[in-house]
């Protein structure tokens, strides 16, 4: 069940100062590119930030004012990107963003969810993914002759994205081959993450689904699961502890790939690529990816935590992996966007079921911040942040999907 | 008369449908107790988000006509920033966000309401240019930090109050007029905010700021001064731990222990008359403690240190043109900070500072005051000689154990600060404690602390704290009129 009053401290310790719609000094820029909450760049009012939506909560918990559709739509076009949250913990101890979730499940049990949501979900529950498609036709692209190592303690998760871009599951085995990690896959063992259903508020749903699948790589003896899709590993890191206790590790291939390069196992073509990248941080690799640590405890006089808290401030996401893979890939230069690592402006895409109009909007406004960064190309490991930033505009940039980039870039050609 | 749908509907028009809502979400986004207060504000009837001056000035119009209060507001930070009657509008000047102008030559920035300092600040230091942020965060407002609040900063020392920054300023009146104060008077531009014939300053700021004046802001120009520190700044690391670094040839920080408060301001006095130090303040023991550590279980764990190792620290920042500049500005401070007894503190606090200046990093730090809960609030906030604010200080330890010792506030009996400006000619002082929110009484025990205080600057003849000054506001009222 929801309770909002588990987030009354950090309802009632707002002071409106609207530190989470805006930049940190830290990476102070200029005039452009100064905003962080992508929704209330877009709508403007301030219900349509973290600091609103704790106001919204706030009345939510206090009961002066009722559940209903706006509200249900106001709170799920909030891309549930974090920004605010990091914002805001970056001079406070707040939880911004799981207030929101809070009331996003306290709307959902009240019986407000918006419709392309509980589509969503009914997709999931019946069909084990978000898109509703057949489940056997999950891994159809598979070779015959697919060959993984079914004793491996490791298992590449391919997440849902994987029937809509099935190149980038094949481009992560093929860096693991090259790298000669042992790995699985779960074929028709594979459910999605359950991202969508705890994001979205879907408590229940989701804690079936991730008592499944956590229970599945139990008894597979699974230590480590490896993925390429950042919302896939966002959730194994911050979603899962919040119902089960995990008894594996979660590593994005970024890490994976950086580190066997580092081991020289796997070698980059030296072969130029003459381009100027920039990086677009995905949400739920970057500041949300920091491992989810239950606490319960009170809060004594003047924010006294007791037992201790540990905080998950976004300084702890993988932010350099990436980065420095593509520092290894010869002529490619890297450039960084003003609002990057754990201020990185969502993408939007989340909410494009919501707004089209404001998804569009603010992919367009990353694109136009990657374009003034002087980049040519957008780098990115997010099958969501692909679909919102590869496009065809004014911008004139390409996408890559870093995955594939660096599989495309081995020394050692190996045949998957 | 009251909010009407046709009210609405007259905003509407000059606004557009998006940028005007009475939906109960909407409204209730901005309707919400802040830590301070254990109330909440009243509903406004509908926001709305004017695009410009003249959409400023219609909306006024259309709120004579009606009858309506209104509430201007940028961040929503203070809590004046809401709706306290019947049949108020809030307007959100959020859309109104550019920055018109930075003269580089006459050294002013020309910016609408909604630019905020993470906009302008990088902005004019990019053009080697600087002025002095409030402690209001990233996403606060420059031209309301300048027009509507009293506004001292921390940077006050080299430079001085945001009241003497403020140049040629543009105005909505009550009934939709729009006044343009300063040279702006006989289009001369924006550079001074005086022009020939009588002065329209008070208009736009009484020493109080947003309490004392009617209208509008929709444009303001700021002097800017030029800064010593590099245009870009180096900066490293990721949030809670951002770090940013001046060159070190020319910047050093350093902080230094009292025990005596006369001595503190000796020496504040001592270094404004050799002009040495680009920033000099007896800071706040409690916010520094707070800043420096990363959340409120840490900070209880150091507080106890910190209070022995820091209980009245004054930090100096040197900021200067050339090494032999800088070391000589070291060399006058070292003499004077060893002839009025200041300690040097542990090299890993000062270091802190190294690693976080410059001072908008500083100021947006200090929002970390609202760990403990966000409860607080300031005394003693106001400026008169550096000696009149040392006894202010001084002052303090009469009235205040009665309220620390007891748990009524928090115990930190020597939190005020100091912050000399226009090189110790004159400084602003500020009493800034903190309640529990968790006791039921706490907002009473503010009260009855902020009367104590105000009754102690009586008895002491101190200029009293403004908002708490009703007995004498009336008197100087019915002797001038
Ligand atoms: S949520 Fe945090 S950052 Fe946002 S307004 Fe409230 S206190 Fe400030
Ligand atoms: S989660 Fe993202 S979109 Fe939602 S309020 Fe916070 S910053 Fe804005």
């Amino acid at each position: 069940m929801a309770d909002l009053n588990k987030f009354r401290y950090t309802i009632e310790s707002c002071n409106h100062c609207g530190q989470c719609k805006w930049l940190l000094p830290g990476r102070m820029y200029g005039w452009d590119f100064a905003s962080v909450c992508p929704i209330h760049d877009y709508y403007n009012f301030d219900a349509y930030s973290g600091q609103g939506m704790l106001n919204l909560a706030g009345e939510i918990m206090n009961g002066t004012l009722p559940h209903g559709e706006k509200l249900a739509e106001m709170l799920h076009t909030c891309t549930a990107c974090g920004a605010c949250d990091v914002n805001c913990k970056n001079v406070r101890d707040m939880e911004v963003l799981d207030t929101i979730y809070e009331l996003r499940k306290d709307c959902a049990e009240a019986g407000f969810l918006p419709e392309s949501r509980k589509k969503t979900a009914e997709n999931v529950v019946k069909n084990h993914n978000i898109y509703g498609l057949p489940h056997e036709q999950r891994f159809s692209f598979l070779p015959e002759d697919f060959k993984d190592d079914p004793e491996a303690d490791t298992v590449l998760f391919a997440g849902c994205s994987v029937y809509k871009h099935p190149e980038t599951f094949l481009a992560a085995v093929k860096i693991l081959r090259a790298g000669g990690v042992k790995f699985r896959v779960l074929k028709e063992d594979e459910w999605c993450c359950g991202a969508s259903l705890w994001r979205m508020g879907d408590w229940e749903d989701a804690k079936e689904l991730i008592v499944r699948n956590t229970e599945m790589f139990r008894e597979m003896g699974i230590r480590t699961v490896i993925t390429a899709c950042a919302e896939c590993f966002g959730s194994f890191r911050s979603g899962y502890p919040r119902f089960v206790e995990t008894a594996f590790e979660t590593k994005h291939i970024s890490q994976v790939a950086l580190e066997l390069l580092r081991d020289g196992k796997l070698k980059l073509s030296k072969d130029e690529l003459p381009v100027t990248a920039c990086y677009h941080d995905p949400c739920m690799l970057g500041r949300l990816s920091e491992t989810y640590i239950p606490w319960e405890g009170e809060i004594k006089s003047y924010g006294l935590h007791v037992p201790e808290k540990q905080w998950r401030r976004g300084e702890h996401g993988v932010y350099e992996p990436p980065r420095e893979l593509l520092n290894a890939i010869p002529g490619l230069k890297l450039v960084e966007m003003p609002r990057s690592r754990e201020e990185s402006l969502c993408c939007g895409q989340n909410a494009s079921d919501m707004d089209p109009d404001f998804a569009k909007h603010t992919a367009e406004e990353r694109r136009r911040e990657a374009s003034a960064s002087g980049a040519d190309t957008i780098v990115s490991c997010c099958p969501f942040c692909r679909e919102a930033l590869d496009a065809q505009d004014e911008y004139k940039l390409q996408y890559l999907d870093l995955t594939e980039l660096i599989a495309d870039r081995l020394a050692e050609e190996v045949e998957s | 008369m009251s909010f009407t749908e046709q009210t609405y509907r007259e905003l509407e028009a000059v606004v557009g449908r998006r940028n005007i809502s009475r939906d109960e979400y909407i409204l209730a986004g901005n309707r919400a107790k802040t830590p301070e207060i254990p109330f909440a504000h009243k509903s406004a009837e509908a926001i709305v988000l004017p695009g410009s001056t003249e959409e400023v000035a219609e909306i006024m119009r259309i709120c004579k006509r009606w009858e309506l209060n209104y509430v201007a507001y940028v961040t929503a930070c203070l809590p004046t920033a809401y709706a306290s009657k019947e049949d108020t509008i809030l307007i959100h000047l959020k859309r109104m966000n550019r920055i018109l102008e930075i003269n580089e030559e006459d050294r002013y920035a020309l910016v609408e309401p909604g630019v905020r300092h993470v906009q302008l600040y990088p902005e004019v230091r990019k053009r080697g240019l600087s002025y002095a942020p409030p402690a209001v965060g990233p996403g606060g407002s420059p031209m309301v930090s300048y027009t509507c609040t009293g506004g001292d900063n921390h940077v006050q020392y080299g430079t001085s109050r945001p009241t003497r920054y403020l140049l040629g300023v543009e105005l909505v009146t009550p009934d939709g007029e729009i006044l343009r104060t300063g040279s702006l008077q006989a289009d001369e531009g924006w550079f001074c905010p005086e022009s020939p014939g009588p002065s329209l300053r008070g208009v736009v700021k009484g020493y109080s700021g947003n309490a004392g004046r009617i209208g509008i802001v929709t444009k303001c120009a700021i002097a800017l001064d030029v800064c010593k520190g590099p245009a870009e700044i180096r900066k490293e690391g990721v949030s809670p731990h951002h770090k940013m670094f001046m060159d070190g040839g020319l910047s050093r920080v350093y902080v230094f222990n009292y025990t005596s408060m006369q001595d503190v301001c000796d020496a504040i006095l001592a270094l404004g008359e050799n002009e040495v130090g680009a920033t000099v303040q007896k800071y706040f023991y409690l916010p520094l403690a707070l800043m420096m550590t990363d959340s409120a279980n840490e900070f209880w764990e150091k507080w106890g240190d910190f209070k022995k190792i820091f209980p009245m620290p004054l930090v100096v920042h040197i900021a200067a043109g050339s090494v032999r500049e800088r070391e000589y500005e070291e060399r006058i401070l070292f003499d004077v900070v060893r002839e009025t007894g200041g300690t040097r503190i542990p090299r890993e606090i000062e270091k802190w500072w190294e690693e976080h200046m410059d001072y908008f990093m500083i100021v947006c730090r200090l929002q970390s005051v609202l760990r403990l809960g966000g409860s607080w609030f300031p005394n003693k906030a106001y400026a008169e000689s550096t000696q009149v604010m040392c006894n202010v200080a001084e002052s303090v330890d009469g009235f205040i154990y009665d309220y620390t010792d007891t748990g009524k506030i928090f115990d930190a009996p020597k939190n005020i600060q100091i912050i000399p400006m226009e090189y110790g000619h004159f400084a602003s002082s500020e009493l800034l404690f903190m309640w529990d929110r968790n006791d039921p009484d706490g907002f009473a025990h503010m009260r009855e602390f902020t009367m104590a205080s105000a009754e102690s600057d009586r008895r002491h003849h101190f200029n009293e704290y403004s908002m708490y000054g009703k007995e004498w506001a009336e008197k100087i009222t019915k002797a001038f009129s």
